[in-house]
Order: C-alpha cells, then sequence, then structure tokens
C-alpha cells in the first residue's frame, strides 16, 4: 500500500508511555528559553524548572512500572517495568546532581546556565537507552547522552584539565560510537532487521554466514558499550575524565551515564540470550578483571575524583556479574539485584562526589585527597554523610550497599557463577583501604593551613545529600518492598523458591 | 511498662543509638550536656541489663526476652532478638564498661562530641551481637561495632596511630569477610535456607568435610577480633594506640564478640566436627597464653604490657571454650566477664597514669604509689586478678577453664597453666617498677585519681573482688545459659 | 559467498593497476626536479607562507550553524514535497508534528543568536558579560 508507506501516521501512539522522555526533553526546552530570558546570570528559575519538570518525568515514569509490557511506534519503544524503573534512576541520578550542582557552579564561578539543560537533555537520552529493542534508537539515546557529556565534560572552560577531560571523552567516545555503529551495521546485515528481538530467529536458523555475521556484530556492539560501561580493559577514560570534568558532571556521568549504559547493555545482552554460550566466557573474564583492576589501581590514587573514578569502574564489575547471571540463569535470577544495585550505586556515588564538590575552589580544581582535610569542622552534616557513603561503597550491612552485593553474590551462586562471586567479595575486602582514605581525608588528617579557606554547605547540596544519604539507608530499610517493586510479581516468587543449581 | 518489658533488649540495643542521634544534634559547645547524654544513655542499658538479669527465668532456661520482625521476606532475614545466661553476663560487662568508659573519659576536651557519638554507635553494636538471634544482624551488629574503631584510634590516639587503625580495620575486616563467607555458605548450602541462629544450631546435616569448612571460616573470622596466634598481631598496636575509653571497650569487650561468635557458630552449629577440631583450637590458645605472656614480659611501654597480657588472657577464654565440657566452657564465659572488668581496669589506669605523668615507660616511672595510692592499689587489684589469686574473679575463671580442659587436653593445659606464672612475673614487675621504689624527682608533684576518675576505678575493682568472694550468681546465670549448648554444669 | 567472488576479483584486479600505473611511472618515469615543478599547486601562482595558519574559530561555529540548519532545511523539503497530496489526517498530524519539530530548532536559533554565535565582529566576545580573566560574572559572587 503506497500511500500508508507515504503518509504514516503511527496507530499505537501512547504519549503516556512516551511521557517521561518527552517532559524531560521538553523542559530542557524550557529551561534554555529561561536561561536565555534569566536576570544577571541568576540560575534560580533554571534550576527550579529542571527540578520541577524532572519531579514529573520521574512520578509518570514509575507510574507505569507496573503496567504490562508492550512495543510501540513500530517496535522502537518499549514500556516494560525494566524500563521504567531505570527512567526513574536516570530521572533521580540527574535530579541530585541538578541539586548540588548551582552551588558548585557558583563557587567555580562556572556561570553558564546551559548545563542544566544539557544535564537534562543527557538525561533523556540515557532514558532512551533504557526503553527500546531498536538499535537506531538504542543508538540515537546514547549519542545525545554521550554528546550532551562531551559538552558538559569541558564546562569550566577555563580550566585546562577540564577541556582535557573533554577531549579525551569525545575521541574515545567517539572511537567507541563507531564500534558500535559497526557493530549495529553488521546486526543489520546478519538479520535484515535493527530489532535486537530478531536475533534468536537468526541464530537458530542455521545459516552458516548469518550466524557468524551476527557473532561479529555482536562482539563489536559489546566492546562498543563496555566503553561506555567503563569496563577493563576499555576504562581508561575514566579517571582522566571524571578528574577534569567538573565535579557535579563527573556525578552525573558515574551515576546516570552507567546506569543508561548498564541498561542498554542489559538490552543487547537479553536478546542475545540464545547466544549466551558465545558471550559468557569473554564477559566473565571482562568482569574478573574489571574488579579486580578498579580495587587495585584505586588503591594508589592520591586525588579523590580519580578515587571515585577507579571505584566507578570496581562498581562496573559487580553490576557485570550481576547482569551475567541474570542471562545466565534467567529462570531464576530476576532484574531486581541489577536494579537494586543501580540504585545504591547511585546514590552512594552522588553523595560522595557531592561531598567532593565541597571543597571546590574558584578558578582551580583542588580534588587532592587532602583538600578534604578538616571537613569534619567545616562541614559536619557533610563529613557524617560520606561516612555513610563510604560504609555504603565497602559493602558493610546497614547501607544498602551491602543488600546491593549480597543480592548480586546471591545471583551468582544461583548461576553457577561461583568464581566471580569470590572475586567479588575478596574485592570488597581489598576495597575498604582505599575507601577508608577517603574517611581519612575528612575525619583523620589534620587541616593544613593552606586549605584552612571556608567552604559552607549551601541548601541546594545539603539537600542532595540529605536525599542521598536518605535512600541508602532507605534503600537497605525498605528492601521488601523495592525488590518487588523492581522485580514485579513474577519475580517475587522466584526469589522465594529454592535455588536450582544449574549444571 | 510493658511496653519497656516486651522490647527490653530492643531498648537495652537501641538506647545508646538514640544517644548517638541526640549527640549528634547538639552544638560541639555543650561538652558537659555530651558527656551527660552518653553517661544516661549508656546507663539506660545497663539499667536495663540488670533487669533483664533479674527477671530471666532460670528455671525455664534458653532464650528469652524474644522479639522476631519479618524483615526481607524474600531471604527470611529477620530482626530476630533473644538473650540466655551468656548473652544477659556480656550485656552486664558491656553496660559497665561504657558507663565506666564514659567516666574514664570525662576529661577528654578534644572534638568530645565526635568521640562520645562514635563510642556510643560502637556500643550500640556491641549490644546487638550480644543479642542477635540472626546471623544477617549478627554480622550487621558486628560490623558496627568494629568500624567505628578506625577513627576512634585515628583520630584520639597516640603513637603512630593512623597505622594502628589501618592495622586494625585491614584485619578485622579479613576477619569480617570469613564471617560473612561462612554465613552465605551455610545460608546457600544448607537446606533449611534460613538466617535463624536458633533453627541452625544444634548439628548440621551438610557433608562433614563442609562443616569442617564452615568451622574453620567461622573460627578465623570471629577469632581474628578475639586475638587468636597468629592473627593477634592488630590488637597491641591498637590498643596501645587508642584513647583511654576505647582501649577499655576494645579490649574490654569488642575481643569478647570474637569468642562470644565462637561459641554461637562453631560451638553451637556443628557439634559433630567441634571435638575433633578442637583441640587445634586448644593449642593455639595455649600459644596464645604462654606467647602473651612472655611478650608482656618483654615489653616497657605500659600500654603494650596490657595490651599483651590481653591476647593471653584470651587464650583462656578460648581454651575454655575449646573444652566443649560444662565446667570448661562457664570458665569461658567466666573469664570473659572477668578480663572485661580487669582490663578495663587496666587501661582507665594507664590511662590516669599516662595522663597524669605523660609517659608510658615502665623505665621512667618509679615509686608512683607515694604520690598517687589511690591507683596504686586499684592497678595491685586487677594484677591480682590477672594472675588469678583466689578472692578475685580471675581465681574463679582460670580455675574452671583448667579444671574444666585437663582432662581432655592434659599436655595443652600443662603448658597453658606455666602461662599463669609468668603472668604473676610480669604483673609484679610492673607494680614494682611503676608504683614501688624510690620516687624519681621529677615525680614529686603527680596528683592521684581525681572525682569521676574515681568512679570507673572503684567500681571497676570493687567488682572484681565481688565476683571473686561470691561469683555463684554469675556462675548460675551462665550455667543457665549453657543449657542453650545442651549443656549443664 | 559464491556470487561476490566476481566482485573480488574485479576490486583486487582494479586495485592491482591502479596501484602499477601510479607506481611504474614513478619509478621509471625521468625525473628533473626544479624548485617550482617542487612546490605546492596554487592555481599557478608562487605559495606565500605556511599552509598552517591560524584562523577564527568563528569558521567553526558558522560552519557547524550552517549544516544544522541547512539538515532543517533538508526534512522541511521532504515534508513539504508531500504535504499538498496528503490525505486530510496525515495533513493535520504532520503539521503539528513540524510545528513541535520546528519550536525546537526556533529555540535553537534564538540561543544561537543569543550568545552572538552568528555574529561575525571579531572584537565581540562570546558573552558579552566577563571579567578581566575571561570568567563570565556572577551576581553575587566578588
Amino acid at each position: 500500500m503506497p500511500d500508508r508507506f507515504l503518509f504514516p501516521i503511527p496507530q499505537d501512539l501512547d504519549w503516556f508511555a512516551l511521557g517521561p522522555i518527552i517532559v524531560v526533553v521538553a523542559t530542557g526546552l524550557v529551561a534554555l528559553i529561561v536561561e536565555m530570558l534569566r536576570h544577571k546570570r541568576n540560575n534560580a528559575y533554571v534550576v527550579g524548572v529542571s527540578v520541577v519538570g524532572l519531579l514529573v518525568a520521574g512520578a509518570m515514569a514509575a507510574s507505569q512500572a507496573g503496567e504490562p509490557a508492550k512495543e510501540i511506534l513500530a517496535g522502537t519503544f518499549l514500556r516494560d517495568r525494566f524500563g521504567c524503573v531505570v527512567q526513574v534512576l536516570m530521572v533521580a541520578a540527574c535530579l541530585l546532581s541538578v541539586l548540588f550542582s548551582e552551588g558548585y557552579l557558583r563557587q567555580k564561578r562556572i556561570a553558564y546556565g546551559e548545563a542544566y539543560p544539557l544535564m537534562l537533555w543527557a538525561t533523556a537520552g540515557g532514558m532512551v537507552m533504557a526503553t527500546s529493542r531498536n538499535l537506531v534508537t538504542l543508538f540515537v539515546g546514547l549519542e545525545l547522552l554521550s554528546v550532551s557529556l562531551y559538552v558538559l565534560a569541558g564546562l569550566s572552560r577555563t580550566e585546562a584539565k577540564s577541556e582535557e577531560s573533554a577531549l579525551k571523552y569525545f575521541l574515545l567516545g567517539a572511537f567507541a560510537s563507531a564500534f558500535l555503529l559497526y557493530g549495529i551495521a553488521l546486526f543489520y546485515g546478519a538479520t535484515g532487521s535493527l530489532h535486537l528481538g530478531r536475533v534468536a530467529e537468526v541464530w537458530t536458523s542455521g545459516f552458516e554466514t548469518g550466524r557468524s555475521l551476527l557473532a561479529v556484530g555482536m562482539a563489536l556492539i559489546l566492546i562498543g558499550l563496555s566503553f561506555k560501561s567503563a569496563f577493563v580493559p576499555f576504562h581508561q577514560w575514566t579517571p582522566d575524565v571524571y578528574q577534569g570534568a567538573p565535579t557535579n558532571i563527573a556525578a552525573f556521568m558515574a551515576a546516570g551515564s552507567k546506569v543508561a549504559a548498564v541498561a542498554m547493555l542489559y538490552r543487547v545482552l537479553d536478546a542475545a540470550q540464545p547466544m549466551v554460550a558465545l558471550w559468557l566466557p569473554p564477559l566473565f573474564w571482562v568482569a574478573i578483571l574489571t574488579m579486580v583492576v578498579g580495587n587495585l589501581a584505586a588503591l594508589v590514587q592520591k586525588d579523590a575524583k580519580r578515587l571515585l573514578a577507579y571505584s566507578s569502574i570496581s562498581h562496573a564489575g559487580y553490576l557485570l556479574v550481576a547482569l551475567l547471571a541474570r542471562f545466565k540463569a534467567p529462570d531464576v535470577v530476576s532484574d531486581a539485584a541489577l536494579l537494586y544495585y543501580l540504585a545504591s550505586y547511585s546514590f552512594m556515588t552522588i553523595g560522595a562526589f557531592a561531598v567532593i564538590s565541597v571543597a571546590a575552589r574558584a578558578g582551580r580544581e583542588s580534588t587532592g585527597l587532602s583538600a578534604l582535610n578538616g571537613l569534619w569542622q567545616r562541614s559536619p552534616f557533610a563529613a557524617v554523610a560520606l561516612l555513610l557513603f563510604v560504609w555504603s561503597l565497602i559493602g558493610v550491612p546497614g547501607a544498602s550497599g551491602f543488600v546491593g552485593k549480597l543480592l548480586i553474590f546471591r545471583d551468582a551462586l544461583a548461576a553457577d557463577l561461583v568464581p566471580l562471586a569470590i572475586v567479588l567479595a575478596v574485592a570488597s575486602v581489598v576495597s575498604v583501604a582505599y575507601y577508608l582514605a577517603l574517611v581519612r581525608a575528612a575525619w583523620v588528617a589534620d587541616e593544613s593551613e593552606a586549605d584552612a579557606a571556608v567552604a559552607p554547605l549551601n541548601a541546594g547540596s545539603g539537600l542532595a545529600l540529605g536525599i542521598c544519604a536518605a535512600g541508602v539507608l532507605g534503600l537497605f530499610v525498605f528492601v521488601g518492598p523495592l525488590l518487588g517493586w523492581m522485580a514485579g510479581p513474577r519475580s517475587a516468587e522466584a526469589e522465594r523458591a529454592p535455588i536450582v543449581r544449574q549444571g | 511498662m510493658s511496653l519497656v518489658l516486651d522490647h527490653l533488649l530492643s531498648i537495652i540495643v537501641l538506647a545508646p543509638f538514640a544517644g548517638c542521634l541526640l549527640l549528634l544534634a547538639l552544638p560541639p559547645e555543650w561538652k558537659t550536656a555530651s558527656r551527660v547524654v552518653a553517661l544516661v544513655s549508656g546507663g539506660i542499658s545497663l539499667a536495663l541489663s540488670c533487669v533483664a538479669w533479674a527477671l530471666y527465668d532460670g528455671a525455664k532456661g534458653g532464650f528469652q526476652f524474644r522479639e522476631s520482625y519479618q524483615w526481607i521476606p524474600g531471604l527470611d532475614i529477620r530482626y530476630s532478638l533473644g538473650a540466655d545466661g551468656i548473652s544477659l553476663s556480656m550485656l552486664l560487662l558491656t553496660g559497665v564498661i561504657i558507663v565506666t568508659g564514659v567516666f574514664a573519659s570525662w576529661t577528654l576536651e578534644e572534638r568530645c562530641k565526635e568521640f562520645l557519638t562514635l563510642l556510643l554507635f560502637l556500643v550500640t553494636g556491641v549490644f546487638g551481637v550480644f543479642v542477635a538471634l540472626d546471623l544477617f544482624f549478627l554480622f550487621l551488629f558486628y560490623e558496627i561495632a568494629v568500624l567505628p574503631m578506625y577513627l576512634l584510634i585515628g583520630i584520639w590516639g597516640t603513637g603512630r596511630k593512623e597505622y594502628s587503625a589501618m592495622k586494625l580495620t585491614l584485619y578485622l575486616m579479613l576477619g569480617s569477610a570469613f564471617i560473612l563467607t561462612g554465613i552465605l555458605a551455610l545460608y546457600y548450602l544448607d537446606p533449611r535456607r534460613t538466617f535463624d541462629m536458633l533453627e541452625l544450631s544444634g548439628g548440621s546435616e551438610l557433608a562433614v568435610g563442609l562443616q569442617r569448612a564452615l568451622f574453620f571460616a567461622f573460627y578465623l573470622g570471629f577469632g581474628v577480633l578475639a586475638g587468636i596466634f597468629p592473627f593477634h598481631t592488630w590488637s597491641p598496636d591498637g590498643h596501645a594506640s587508642a584513647p583511654t575509653a576505647v582501649s577499655m571497650l576494645h579490649a574490654g569487650v569488642l575481643m569478647k564478640l570474637g569468642a562470644y561468635g565462637v561459641i554461637r557458630t562453631c560451638v553451637a552449629m556443628f557439634p559433630e566436627v567441634a571435638p575433633s577440631l578442637m583441640p587445634i583450637v586448644a593449642a593455639i590458645a595455649a600459644i596464645n597464653i604462654v606467647y602473651g605472656a612472655f611478650s608482656a614480659l618483654g615489653q616497657t611501654d605500659l600500654k603494650y604490657v596490657i595490651a599483651y597480657s590481653s591476647v593471653s588472657h584470651m587464650g583462656v577464654v578460648m581454651l575454655g571454650i575449646a573444652s566443649l565440657a560444662p565446667v570448661g566452657m562457664a570458665g569461658a564465659v567466666m573469664q570473659m566477664f572477668s578480663h572485661g572488668i580487669m582490663t578495663g581496669l587496666f587501661f582507665a589506669l594507664v590511662g590516669l597514669v599516662y595522663q597524669k605523668a605523660h609517659t608510658r615507660d615502665i623505665l621512667a616511672m618509679g615509686g608512683f604509689a607515694r604520690r598517687m595510692p589511690g591507683i596504686a592499689v586499684a592497678f595491685t587489684v586487677g594484677g591480682l586478678a590477672s594472675f588469678g589469686l583466689p578472692g578475685t574473679s580471675g581465681f574463679v575463671a582460670e580455675t574452671l577453664v583448667f579444671l574444666g580442659t585437663f582432662a581432655r587436653y592434659p599436655v595443652i593445659v600443662a603448658v597453658a597453666v606455666t602461662g599463669v606464672v609468668i603472668t604473676a612475673v610480669y604483673v609484679l614487675r610492673v607494680v614494682q617498677k611503676v608504683f614501688l621504689g624510690p620516687l624519681g624527682e621529677a615525680w614529686s608533684e603527680l596528683p592521684d585519681a581525681r572525682s569521676t576518675e574515681w568512679v570507673a576505678l572503684v567500681s571497676l575493682a570493687a567488682l572484681l573482688v565481688a565476683v571473686g568472694v561470691w561469683p555463684m550468681p554469675l556462675v548460675n546465670l551462665i550455667n543457665h545459659g549453657l543449657r542453650t549448648l545442651g549443656m549443664e554444669l | 559467498m559464491g556470487g561476490y567472488t566476481g566482485l573480488l576479483i574485479l576490486a583486487i584486479l582494479a586495485a592491482v593497476i591502479a596501484v602499477a600505473m601510479v607506481s611504474l611511472s614513478w619509478l621509471l618515469g625521468p625525473k628533473s626536479p626544479t624548485r617550482y615543478k617542487a612546490s605546492p599547486y596554487e592555481c599557478g601562482v608562487t605559495p606565500v607562507g605556511d599552509a598552517r595558519e591560524r584562523f577564527p574559530i568563528k569558521f567553526y561555529l558558522v560552519a557547524m550553524l550552517f549544516i544544522l540548519f541547512d539538515i532543517e532545511v533538508v526534512f522541511l523539503w521532504s515534508w513539504m514535497t508531500v504535504f499538498r497530496e496528503a490525505e486530510t489526517s496525515f495533513k493535520i498530524f504532520s503539521f503539528f508534528e513540524v510545528v513541535i519539530y520546528m519550536t525546537t530548532w526556533i529555540v535553537g536559533y534564538l540561543y544561537a543568536v543569543k550568545v552572538n554565535a552568528m555574529d561575525w565582529d571579531e572584537s565581540t566576545l562570546l558573552s558579552q558579560d566577563e571579567d578581566s580573566e575571561g570568567r563570565p560574572a556572577l551576581e553575587g559572587v566578588a
């Protein structure tokens, strides 16, 4: 029917399902307009608009988590529980970063109100990455996220480190995108479609050329995503970029960008389920490498942001363990551990970065560990919050980090990935040493005269810290209901069922 | 009132935590108010522990004052508390030590509020461990009890404080990794799939090899905290660097967490493999006793002497546990109590001496008894209890332990008993060098203990003697506790 | 693979012939270089100065904006060509689609104007209220 081809009107358009993304993008536009109209570079209204928009989008996404999964717009958009939960996480990550941005940016005299619209659009990109099974849509989402972040990383234009960060991130990000795009092209060649749902059909068809093409394509896609998720050995950009980028942006990158990359990886691995024998061995070793290298490299760091960057690499390793367990034994392992860990990780990482941002000074970025000296005196609240985040990052019971690791550990055992579970446990013990360096800097080490300048905690940072702390504790206390919400009713039963050991 | 009685253990655990939160809200300048808050919240726990002791129905035995709430249904984790005789005696010990510890650090001025906050937080964990009946919560409270130590030593310590703090934390985290591995392995491998300690105790259906492995995981994990050889090296460094109240709590109570953990896991949960493995535990305990005593003999730093004596005395506790017999086990718990009070007293005294003389070098001191008679008397009482002179609590405890274990490990006990002799030597050596002999000229102005400081000294020394003279109430209490382990005197 | 063998042979042949022609003429041909022959060709005029020259960043900015708005026109053009023949329902639907689409462009355009991205004057700074160190002035910060 040529007419229908010429004049397409989407019949299955569900505005409400698309709502969260539309709201975030539109809020970005409105925020940009407000930014242009604002008076004397006062960003209060820009922040206000962004916060309101994000809250609306988050509420919309959360309200849809229980709805049945459906694909709309010719299979380019998927609304399901996983997508909705990730959308909520993305929005939360952006919200928290926005909250402590203004104080930090003012302290550093970075007056660009454009930061907020860009953060919103990056969030929208991340949300798209979680809610599609169409590779082009996923790619557009990824680029929307990445391009916004390239700009944001270089926000502090007068600082060489920030520029270096932006350039490095851009070059390596473009490199990764090229891998991904090439992989998508081969995928299209193999399946004749851009929809991930076609994998199973082609893989089981027995058409050898298609199978090998698909395998190579998938390998390239996974390499591209490994870059974005900062898995070892594709992690080298992470410390440099996090260190150079403004701290609020680094926080958003560490949390939001990682959530989005892991969500996209989830979509790809979910589709690649039939090929599990092929990708499991390499990713198994990548997970081990990531956990080992991330933790060992963190031990020798002297800069708080680099330390957190390596910490985020090791947490990416834990997340990969959760992913592998999820797709190695899909019948016994639910999404709950992965989503729970993402939530917990976002709260504690953003919180830790927010604490570091308190040490910001105009013009130069002082994020060496010694910049935190005397924090207990200058800002007791931030110092106590840092204790809590470190407590959780180490994975000590009493905070969400422990439950997250426990769930991943359990899933790894259930999926018969015992070596990964052991490496995870050992890596957690090693991590104590470097996380304590943060505590030491903030609490134990004596304050040197040079750094005795005041850096009072402003309202936004205080609020962000408070929410992060409440989140870390709340996730711990309300584990039961949260896991039920994240994994859905089906998985709640699977949680209770005895684990059937594989092989 | 019934609300309090129904949640007696929860209140004992959470009272220090409430104090901790209250302290966070206080302005740092209100130092006296902070001290009072700490004292009151610790005092509530002590008072309620006494109430629990009085209300404990010895005829019924077992775990009483039970509280149990579902927390994570999917994992069957329950907030489950309960106390038997062993727990109760440890609760009393903890209560006494925290109250006297607050008194002993009454004069601490630097970052007073933060210090007390962390102290109360730590004590929350200690109380929690002693009443937890769910492995998950046991571990949770265990970590709460262990980790604040890093800051307490790192900030308020003396000497190589950061080194000691880091060493202590890494050792204990390594231990917790063993414990966690053991807990998770037990949960996933055991068909009962539960964290409930009551359900798990009394035997396991797992393969014997697996049970052995789990036994060692728990023994090593908790043993690190109990200072077993060769993982004891964090303890002298940590205790020597820590401030007074922290040393008191750590040597007095925290090391008991380790021994308590061994009783609740290794002894209670693996009764089949325990008899075959306990000789190893006993042998290591004997090494602890003798090696610790000899090390104490060679020290010139007063605090290191006491710290090594703790290593030695914890050996006695472990030896008693290794007996797996009611007499030895009762002796072990008795020794935990006795050593807790005794070490608390010692560290309080050392803190006072250091605070007044500004040195801990034994060789530099001498004749202090003339200037500080009170401190000298208290130290001597502690010392006598330390080598088990009749009439002190140490005598009761050590006699029970050696009586209970001799039949089972005659050779090991014969070696271990020599430790008592060496203990007498180093204790008397310290008493002689520090308090007797001619008074050096530099020390002519030394003051004795003052006002609040007396509270700690008198109450602890009196307790040592009281328990030694009239041990039956405590022995009865412990005996009720042994029934939960299937033993009775 | 079967159907593509001929294509592969063609590609290889083309590569071989091209490489052979260029390299053989370079190897075998007579050479008598002079200074003028060795210099880059620039419409027969003697080259002046270095080719690696700094030129204003405005070139990039304007070039990027040109590409962006060029693409906008491409999209508009394709929509415009089918609009007249379309059925009414499509006209209505696509009209509002394009309105939304154009709104984003207009906001972008306004922003570009606001930050003087189109201002070719070299003396104009990207943003006018900057302090002496090149940092933008901020309300409330000394």
